[in-house]
């Protein structure tokens, strides 16, 4: 038999028995551990919120970058938080309870500081144990456009809204809200909350956030007949309260007292009652580009919480719709929190009843990224 | 039935994830301390009934008709029935309620939400119908806030569904 010595030493060499005269590789170094820093701040970054609902007293936010798929890191937010941004972008302020003993115990209720360059906690304030306990929104919690005051809306079930100062780390007084609840901030001192007349109370405060002055709005919703969410989209000048039938109720916050405008539809005559907004986080706003961006649902009466199937696009002007963009919910679940970057080639992000993290082209409603597992229960989405 | 009503609880509890969650109050003056306070229940929303779309008889079960405005886990899944907290927790002395139509002698019943209270989230059977759900300024018909806030331990556990009485026409 002719031996192929070539082969065997191929075949050698291909199972890792290298010859004597083969270089061994050098060891691996040491390694140092660290702590990974945020980095730069992009546009394309976003807060997620996770209300962590079977197990409640867990909830988090996750700072996850849109561009490179990545986690950044994340903020603890206790139990219930109302969560916000303020208004230079540098601090997340989050309004929560937490038990002495875990899961049961005396109730403490805090409004913690966590600075948005280290991701730690900066500082706190104690507050009465009566913060509003409620589904995820921007308006539980809410800086003065200075950044001078938190409001803090209180519920007992009597409604109120506690003012603090984040600079001096203390409460400065509550103000009775008369059933209303919410708190709509504009301004350097002025806060309105929502009430079942369909009405907004405001209230003027001082300069040592005390309550100077308060009014109330006309009427522009009917909470029998068509009720508006709770949880307004933010307009350049005011607040737009969406209601179940897809009436836009935008309200013009500059002027002495909040003034609504003739509301305008989402749908038309053939869509109503068919075509419905819906979920949790039911509008977002590209600011510069005036386009409003909802999650649609085909629904009944009820369905007020069901995710959207579809985003639909509008311009802000014209009050027309300039896209439609169905979505794969098989796939990824029906969209129940939606956001915009502000940046001039924005991302469009989506939290889905699957816990996805849906990353859009906002100006073609192209998918270019889809985060599996982004938490448990994502349902709100904050940027500066 | 028993397969069917599983296979729309988890389409439910699927839709449930998505959304808000959990159970509660309401506004001021219209608060309701449970069973105690029925005669003050506004009782004629008999038009505004709703029926599931596929009812159950399965406590357990989303789509149990009594559920019709409930947002959370339901208790006969923690330990607990559709009438009774689990043990070692509270009731809360503030509800939510809705009007749901029985399918079984075709009335309809006003429906007060407890939610039971003091230890961690149930986890389970996540039940979310907002048949004539309110947002949070109409709080006696909302179904988003923690009823378990006036309670000493204010933890959430779950939610029970406890018939007032006929809702009158």
């Amino acid at each position: 038999m002719k031996t192929n010595w070539r082969g065997v030493i191929l075949l050698t060499l291909a199972a890792g028995a290298s010859p004597a005269w083969a270089a061994t590789p050098p060891p691996l170094p040491a390694e140092h551990l660290t702590i990974a820093t945020v980095g730069p701040k992009s546009p394309h970054w976003i807060y997620v919120v996770d209300y962590a609902y079977d197990n409640e007293i867990d909830s988090r936010v996750w700072l996850f970058d849109g561009d490179t798929h990545r986690r950044i890191g994340q903020i603890d937010t206790g139990f219930i938080p109302g969560i916000n941004i303020s208004p230079d972008g540098r601090t997340t302020a989050v309004a929560t309870t937490y038990f002495a003993r875990g899961g049961h115990g005396t109730r403490t209720d805090v409004v913690e500081f966590n600075d948005n360059n280290t991701l730690s906690k900066t500082g706190e304030v104690v507050i009465p144990p009566k913060h509003a306990q409620t589904l995820a929104m921007l308006f539980t919690i809410g800086y003065s456009a200075d950044g001078k005051f938190v409001y803090v809306p209180y519920l007992t079930p009597a409604a109120s809204f506690g003012v603090l100062d984040p600079a001096k780390k203390k409460v400065l007084g509550e103000i009775d809200t008369a059933g209303c609840t919410l708190v709509f901030p504009w301004g350097p001192n002025q806060v309105s909350s929502i009430c079942e007349s369909g009405r907004l109370l405001t209230v003027t405060l001082d300069a040592q956030g005390h309550e100077a002055s308060r009014t109330t709005s006309a009427a522009f919703f009917s909470p029998d007949e068509d009720p508006v969410f709770a949880q307004a989209v933010p307009l350049k000048d005011g607040y737009a309260y969406l209601s179940f039938l897809g009436q836009v109720h935008e309200v013009d916050f500059t002027q002495p007292k909040p003034v609504p405008r003739a509301p305008w539809s989402l749908v038309s005559g053939a869509e109503k009652g068919v075509w419905r907004p819906g979920g949790v986080q039911i509008g977002a706003v590209h600011r510069a580009k005036n386009q409003l961006f909802v999650p649609m649902h085909k629904g009944g009466d009820g369905s007020h919480k069901d995710g959207g199937s579809e985003i639909w696009v509008f311009d802000l002007k014209s009050h027309q719709r300039t896209a439609r963009w169905p979505l794969d919910i098989r796939a990824s679940g029906a969209v129940v929190a939606v956001q915009v970057s502000q940046d001039p080639t924005p991302l469009l992000f989506l939290a889905t009843e699957k816990s996805h993290l849906l990353i859009l082209d906002a100006q073609t409603g192209k998918l270019q990224h889809d985060e599996h597992h982004l938490g448990q229960t994502p349902q709100l989405l904050l940027n500066p | 039935m028993k397969i069917l009503d599983r296979v729309f609880e988890n389409g439910a509890r699927s839709l449930a994830k998505r959304t808000s969650r959990r159970s509660l109050l309401a506004s001021l003056g219209q608060v309701l301390t449970g069973v105690a306070l029925m005669p003050l229940l506004p009782i004629d929303r008999t038009a505004r009934a709703q029926e599931p779309a596929r009812p159950s008889a399965d406590e357990q079960s989303c789509q149990y008709w009594k559920y019709c405005a409930i947002d959370g886990f339901l208790c006969a899944c923690c330990g607990g029935t559709s009438t009774s907290c689990p043990p070692g927790t509270q009731s809360s002395p503030i509800t939510w309620i809705g009007t749901c139509h029985n399918p079984g002698d075709g009335r309809d019943y006003i429906i007060s939400y407890n939610d039971c209270c003091g230890k961690v989230s149930c986890g389970d059977c996540f039940c979310d119908r907002n048949e004539g759900e309110k947002p949070m300024y109409r709080l006696s018909r909302n179904n988003d806030v923690n009823w378990c806030m006036a309670n000493s331990e204010s933890n959430y556990h779950c939610s029970v569904s406890v018939i007032l009485g006929v809702a009158q026409e």
